[in-house]
């Protein structure tokens, strides 16, 4: 039932496994009982005077524009490319919009309800974070739906001219929806950390405006040219060459990949990242805020070694390390992310936690896959390090087998094997210094700099310690330059080394500062168990005897009180201290 | 046929919110708060505070600004984690089932904030669903019990304070909550607003609702508070019924006189239903604790065992006037101050003074002044607390 639409109740049929039936029964529960925060946030909206002025003044803007460039367009070129022309203006100002509207909107949502004292009467209500979440999520994009309809017959301009199909407008479209799901859920997860609604916005657009312009000019303008390689008859160059290349590629398995699956997965992933953000930081400290990160990064990083592995491996390259080097070095890329991501784990599992899982009789996965450093330092650490593994074998297969190798294959396979090795051995050390470092900083912000000035002087430091030495100056040459072996760019040196007879003193640096970070990360690694393990001991030491004081207390108070009438003058002193004292407030949880 | 009062619709339309996923611990106290600290940065906000809040009471939480009055109040009502001690509601500790606990209470903040651009019904009927209440008539009874029926078309943002506080209570009260936490209810109203709110949590705590209320207007707690707890520093000073800490504070005072070493407080953490009493058994029974209850001289509704004072003045001989009320049923102690002033202590209502009165003036005694004196509460707060703020 709801309130609020006045809808009634679902009484849920009996328990059906079939899809279809679990499906008819979301649908029929989502319509009987919609979202309250998204039904009174859409009873807000419809109330703000200034929304419809601000979508009028838009779409005039926009369709101004397309009238004049259209205007323009006719009086010196062919309708058709007029038409194309209109039509990539229309979809990458609405991309602008959306991805810049979105977060907006949505920045403002959770901080705004903080800044205004009515958060509390929410969370009280017992809706879950997932609720919340969803609720602003459906409510922004909402909102941002209203911007892209209302411009929507300004978008169909370009059939006037023609060269633009319906399909292509069509899916144009379609992407639009999905850019708008990913620049909202981008902006709900600020909002959920910031207290100050303008705060939230201030830095959401500071955020959104580089990544806009990146995405736009790299996987707009600079993946046209990619795509017109693999299809020619997308045009190299125009921005919008998703729904072209839908429309002109012929359809093989590259296109399901190439423009179904990863277009899909590369907003539908980072949207669900964004999303678990959104509900840990909804999530009271002492319940489970890691679950849905973990399994996240769990589903991810498959997805992505996938997603690297078969470009690099289908490229018809004869240096197919430098394929799989790119590829390990994104993949390399996001692990670095997902070990800042997890620093901010807790020590252990909260009391709460624990009492619940002993509850529902928890499995052994539900809890290596909730809250505790250390397991999930290890699901890091072990997905990290076997996913550059699988890379690297790959790589070394293609390597041995590809057609288009025309080099030595030994170097292709030793390049590959030491850019994975080395790239493994660093992750290494870098998970098991933001264990070390989390288990001992009274913040995970505290670990989350460290780890970043960690980072840094490893980098950089063996660089500038060679540049001050005058090692590069005076001696040029791959030589010189192990003195840099410690840096984990030191692998592209080594990379450039690989085809030169007298290398092996640069990959024997490379092989010892390797061995020594991976060795450097397990002994991190084994320190931060070992000091998480006191930390825990302590805490349920410290609520043991806690524990003890109240079952002391209850059994005197159970007691029959004593018959002797009390002296009113013996009144508790005020510097009398109770028998046990409480233990007090020290480390707030694991 | 006659028209059922708002509170027995409410009662009647609430069904079975949702069934506990745990088993109810027992409930011996609406409220436990034992051994509490917590800590900001390195400073220490609450130092070992303990108290209970009996089932059915309306209890007052005083203290200086600072002293950690909403510290506790929030973790009580699950916004804060205790760093060490417990807290429990309803038998449910807040650190472990906090969900159960957000079942039990309604927590009504100082100055909360309501939202933009929706009605009083359309802001209530958002929390009904919140609240997840499968039942449309909640919203019309909470309407009517908090008088807010002919303002339900109107706008949230458009009410005064006065009416902003009805509808938060409105708000904490659609779920059916046992207990009420109400951080200042009543600061920044007007008088009307605060009798009027005043009034209405006297209705509450008459369906068997327990109150757990912070302010700073002691004369209003005074009027409607079972029993306080005084705060000060982040230290609880005092916690029980009023009459109890005014005789503890008495036997103080008189222990003092006596040339004893004077105590500098009074005993704390005395549980608001002591055990072994009436009450206790009551509750332990799983029924709410039944006070009878008298009309103070102010028209407040308050219970019949809570000591109140009357500051008599008489012409005539003041000791003549004090041996003819000694061991009076109801009267409990009189004292002859100078100037022809009895300072009588006694239990009961407004009838008793009147008899009193009539019990002197027929023996012969002048009475040419009667003041009831009201606000003990001030008396005690200013006695126990050092006025120090953290």
């Amino acid at each position: 039932m709801s309130a609020q639409t006045g809808t009634p109740s679902f009484v849920p049929p009996p328990p059906s496994a079939r899809a279809i039936d679990v499906a008819r029964n979301s649908i029929r529960k989502a319509k009987s009982e919609p979202n309250p925060i998204w039904i009174r946030e859409l009873k807000q909206a419809a109330r703000l005077l200034r929304t419809p002025y601000i979508l009028m003044t838009l779409t005039g803007l926009v369709a101004w524009l397309m009238c004049a460039i259209g205007g323009i367009g006719s009086m010196v070129g062919n309708p058709a490319s007029t038409g194309v022309t209109l039509f990539h203006t229309f979809f990458s100002v609405a991309f602008f919009v959306v991805m810049l509207v979105g977060p907006a909107l949505a920045a403002n949502s959770v901080a705004s309800e903080r800044e205004g004292r009515t958060w509390e009467a929410v969370v009280l209500t017992g809706l879950p974070p997932k609720a919340v979440a969803k609720g602003k999520f459906m409510s922004a994009l909402t909102a941002v739906s209203m911007y892209i309809v209302m411009m929507a017959p300004v978008g169909v301009l370009p059939f006037l001219f023609g060269g633009v199909t319906a399909t292509e407008v069509f899916v144009a479209f379609v992407f639009l929806f999905l850019f708008a799901t990913l620049s909202v859920a981008f902006g709900l997860a600020i909002s959920s950390k910031m207290a100050s609604g303008r705060t939230a916005i201030a830095l959401t657009l500071l955020l959104a405006v580089p990544i806009t312009l990146t995405a736009y000019l790299g996987l707009g303008l600079g993946l046209s040219f990619a795509a017109h390689e693999a299809w020619p008859a997308v045009l190299a160059g125009p921005p919008v060459w998703l729904p072209t290349a839908y429309e002109r590629a012929p359809f093989s398995l590259e296109y399901v990949t190439f423009l179904v699956i990863v277009p899909v997965a590369a907003v539908a992933l980072p949207a669900w990242f964004f999303y678990e953000v959104t509900v840990a930081n909804l999530t009271s400290w002492s319940d489970d805020r890691s679950t849905g990160l973990k399994r996240w990064f769990a589903v991810m990083t498959p997805i992505l070694v996938v997603a690297t592995v078969v470009p690099a491996a289908s490229a018809p390259v004869s240096e197919v390390y430098v394929g799989f080097a790119i590829a390990m070095s994104v993949m390399f890329l996001f692990l670095t992310f997902a070990v800042f991501v997890f620093v901010g784990e807790p020590i252990g599992p909260s009391r709460r936690v624990l009492v619940h899982w002993d509850r529902s009789k928890a499995k052994w996965l539900t809890r290596f896959f909730g809250p505790g450093l250390m397991r999930t330092t290890v699901l890091v650490a072990v997905l990290g390090v076997a996913s550059l593994a699988a890379m690297g074998a790959v790589g070394m297969v293609v390597a041995w087998l590809s057609p288009f190798v025309t080099s030595s294959r030994n170097v292709q396979l030793t390049g590959v094997a030491a850019f994975m090795l080395y790239a493994a051995a660093y992750f290494l050390f870098l998970v098991g210094f933001g264990a070390w470092v989390r288990a001992r900083a009274s913040t995970s912000g505290v670990a989350r700099l460290m780890l970043l000035v960690a980072i840094f002087f490893s980098s950089a430091g063996p660089w500038i310690i060679a540049a001050i030495a005058g090692v590069i100056a005076d001696h040029p040459g791959a030589d010189a330059l192990v003195v840099a072996a410690p840096s984990p760019f030191y692998i592209f040196v080594l990379l450039g080394a690989l085809n030169d007879p007298n290398s092996e003193f640069v990959l024997a640096a490379g092989a010892i500062c390797a061995f020594a970070w991976a060795m450097i990360g397990i002994g991190l690694m084994a320190a931060a168990a070992s000091k998480s393990k006191t930390i825990i001991a302590r805490h349920e030491g410290i609520l043991a005897q806690a524990e003890q004081l109240f079952a002391q207390e209850d059994a005197a108070r159970n007691q029959p009180p004593e018959p002797a009438a009390a002296d009113p003058a013996e009144a508790v002193e005020p510097g009398d201290q109770p028998a046990a004292e409480p233990a007090p407030p020290t480390q707030r949880t694991p | 046929m006659n028209e059922l009062p708002a509170s027995v619709k409410l009662a009647a339309s609430q069904p079975i919110i949702r069934e506990p996923v745990i088993a109810a611990p027992s409930s011996e106290f609406a409220i436990r708060v034992r051994h509490l600290w917590h800590r900001f940065g390195n400073f220490d906000v609450l130092r070992d505070v303990t108290f209970d809040v009996g089932h059915g009471e309306i209890f007052g939480f005083i203290g200086p600004n600072g002293a950690g009055k909403t510290t506790t109040i929030r973790v009580i009502a699950t916004l804060l984690e205790p760093m060490a001690g417990r807290v429990e509601v309803d038998g449910f500790d807040v650190s472990i089932d906090p969900e159960e606990v957000r079942h039990r209470i309604g927590y009504m903040p100082d100055h909360a904030g309501v939202y933009d651009r929706v009605t009083v019904r359309e802001y209530l009927e958002f929390f009904a669903d919140a609240y997840r209440i499968p039942h449309l008539g909640v919203v019309e009874a909470v309407l009517e019990l908090t008088d807010l029926a002919k303002l339900q078309d109107k706008l949230v943002v458009t009410m005064s304070k006065g009416m902003k506080q009805r509808l938060q209570l409105a708000r904490v009260l659609l779920h059916d909550p046992k207990v009420l936490v109400l951080d200042e209810p009543a600061s920044d109203l007007d008088p009307r607003a605060r009798i009027e709110i005043r009034d209405l949590l006297l209705e509450l705590r008459s369906l068997g609702k327990t109150i757990f209320l912070s302010s700073h207007i002691l004369t209003e707690l005074a009027d409607v508070c079972t029993s306080v707890a005084i705060l000060e520093r982040g230290s609880l000073i005092v916690a029980g019924p009023i009459a109890e800490i005014t005789d503890r504070l008495e036997q103080r005072r008189a222990a003092m006189t006596g040339g004893a070493p004077p105590p500098m407080t009074v005993s704390l953490e005395r549980s608001a239903s002591p055990p072994g009493s009436v009450a206790q058994k009551q509750e332990a029974q799983g029924e709410p604790a039944q006070q009878q209850l008298v009309t103070t001289p102010a028209g407040i509704p308050v219970p019949a065992t809570a000591r109140r004072r009357l500051k008599l003045r008489v012409l005539t001989d003041p000791n003549h006037a004090a041996k003819l009320l000694e061991n009076g049923p109801g009267i409990q102690e009189v004292a002859v101050i100078p100037g022809g002033v009895l300072m009588i202590g006694y239990v009961g209502s407004e009838t008793l003074v009147a008899q009193i009165v009539h019990h002197l003036v027929i023996n012969g005694v002048a009475v040419v002044g009667v003041e009831p004196e009201r606000n003990e509460l001030e008396r005690i707060f200013l006695e126990v607390t050092k006025g120090e703020l953290q």
